[in-house]
């Protein structure tokens, strides 16, 4: 029984193949544009403000949305319902256990998964979204609620129409896969 | 990197190796979300669903050849023998003016009548070694009427192609005519249309 349970740690398959030169290219692109403008938007308009754009979970779902354009993962439904749901998910953890920040991340995350999953909205950018609304410090935490709308569904809509704009203009790229 | 095909993968699937699917996978551009190994799983089940699929949805008229040859009842046994070596078909309905079919011809009729007991092939080669001439000799009298199997087996063009399945097995037969409401002949299936069907060649 330890063998077949140790067993099942060596794998039982191969690593996907390398993807050409080009859709590097594209990847890379993709990724430079989308966060290029979230970032520029967010130096040139809230750098004063007491107002976000930009967070870290946005570089995951970059690397989504712009490098494994066909994935599940990378579509609308799942990049929109993710974040927003995640983010709700995670200023509530903080608002109901913040006396206990440890416990707070880890239910924030584990219930972020979970209703991902019921909603078929996994996108595994969110659980970091979900981590943001308690870890991102005061400014963060003062938005409450409104750290939903902004930054995340601002900056996800952003890298969403980039996207959509970008993807769709590769002639071997096509995007989404489906809307909802 | 070189796996072999599940051991559970039954007859009939085909031995996709993860090697396979790794170079299908690098002939499309983009990355795809998915290990070989998780679409070597996927690919086998679906396969599974089709082929009930296939065998629960698909008819008899999906998979049934169309121009069939046939004889008259009044066809002289001669010209039968004659129509079912230049088709290469070892058996043919015989069928009324009106296209009704009312029995079937196989090469089992034809050895039935002219050995001397069992009807097969070595039982015919055993009566030739014994007796003087043709042993078909007796039969150029005949008309197809007279040799036939009747009345014939049909199935309808809806009958799912796993009822013929059984029906060819029930009844031992090779091939089924498939007839109309008003039992006039459209087609016939052969063992060999189903093992097409069953390899993957048609689709509901």
């Amino acid at each position: 029984m330890i063998r077949a349970y140790l067993g099942k740690m060596r794998g039982t398959s191969i690593s996907p193949p390398r993807v050409d030169a080009l859709e590097i290219l594209f990847s890379g692109l993709g990724g430079f544009l989308g966060l290029g403008l979230v970032a520029f938007l967010e130096a040139q308009f809230f750098q004063e403000s007491d107002l976000l754009l930009l967070i870290a979970p946005f570089g995951a779902s970059a690397v989504l949305l712009y490098g494994a354009v066909k994935s599940p993962l990378a579509q609308p439904r799942n990049l929109v319902g993710g974040h927003l749901l995640s983010a709700a998910v995670g200023v509530t953890a903080l608002k109901l256990l913040s006396p206990h920040p440890a416990l707070a991340v880890a239910v924030a995350v584990s219930v972020s998964i979970m209703l991902m999953h019921a909603t078929r909205t996994l996108h595994p950018p969110g659980g970091a979204t979900a981590l943001v609304a308690i870890l991102g410090g005061p400014k963060v935490q003062n938005l409450g609620y409104l750290f939903v709308l902004m930054p995340v569904a601002a900056g996800v809509l952003l890298l969403l129409l980039v996207a959509l704009l970008f993807n769709n203009l590769i002639p071997r790229r096509r995007y989404p896969e489906f809307w909802w | 990197m070189s796996r072999e095909i599940a051991p559970e993968a039954g007859a009939g699937e085909f031995p996709l190796t993860d090697e396979d699917i790794y170079a299908a996978m690098k002939e499309i551009p983009g990355y795809l979300d998915i290990t070989p190994g998780s679409f070597r799983e996927l690919y086998r089940l679906a396969y599974r669903l089709a082929r009930q699929r296939l065998f629960q949805e698909v008819t008899a008229a999906r998979i049934m050849t169309r121009e069939v040859v046939s004889v008259r009842p009044d066809t002289p046994v001669a010209e039968v023998a004659e129509a079912m070596g230049r088709a290469g078909v070892s058996g043919v309905p015989v069928v009324e003016a009106d296209g009704r079919v009312v029995g079937v011809i196989s090469e089992r009729d034809f050895l039935r009548q002219m050995g001397s007991g069992e009807a097969n092939f070595m039982s015919l080669v055993a009566a030739c070694l014994r007796a003087r001439g043709c042993v078909a000799l007796p039969l150029t009298k005949k008309a197809a009427a007279e040799l036939m199997s009747a009345p014939a087996v049909t199935v309808n063009p809806e009958t799912t192609v796993r009822e013929v399945a059984e029906v060819l097995a029930a009844h031992r037969i090779n091939r089924v005519p498939v007839v109309d409401g008003g039992g006039r002949l459209v087609g016939i299936v052969s063992r060999g249309d189903l093992l097409k069907a069953l390899q993957g060649g048609v689709s509901p």
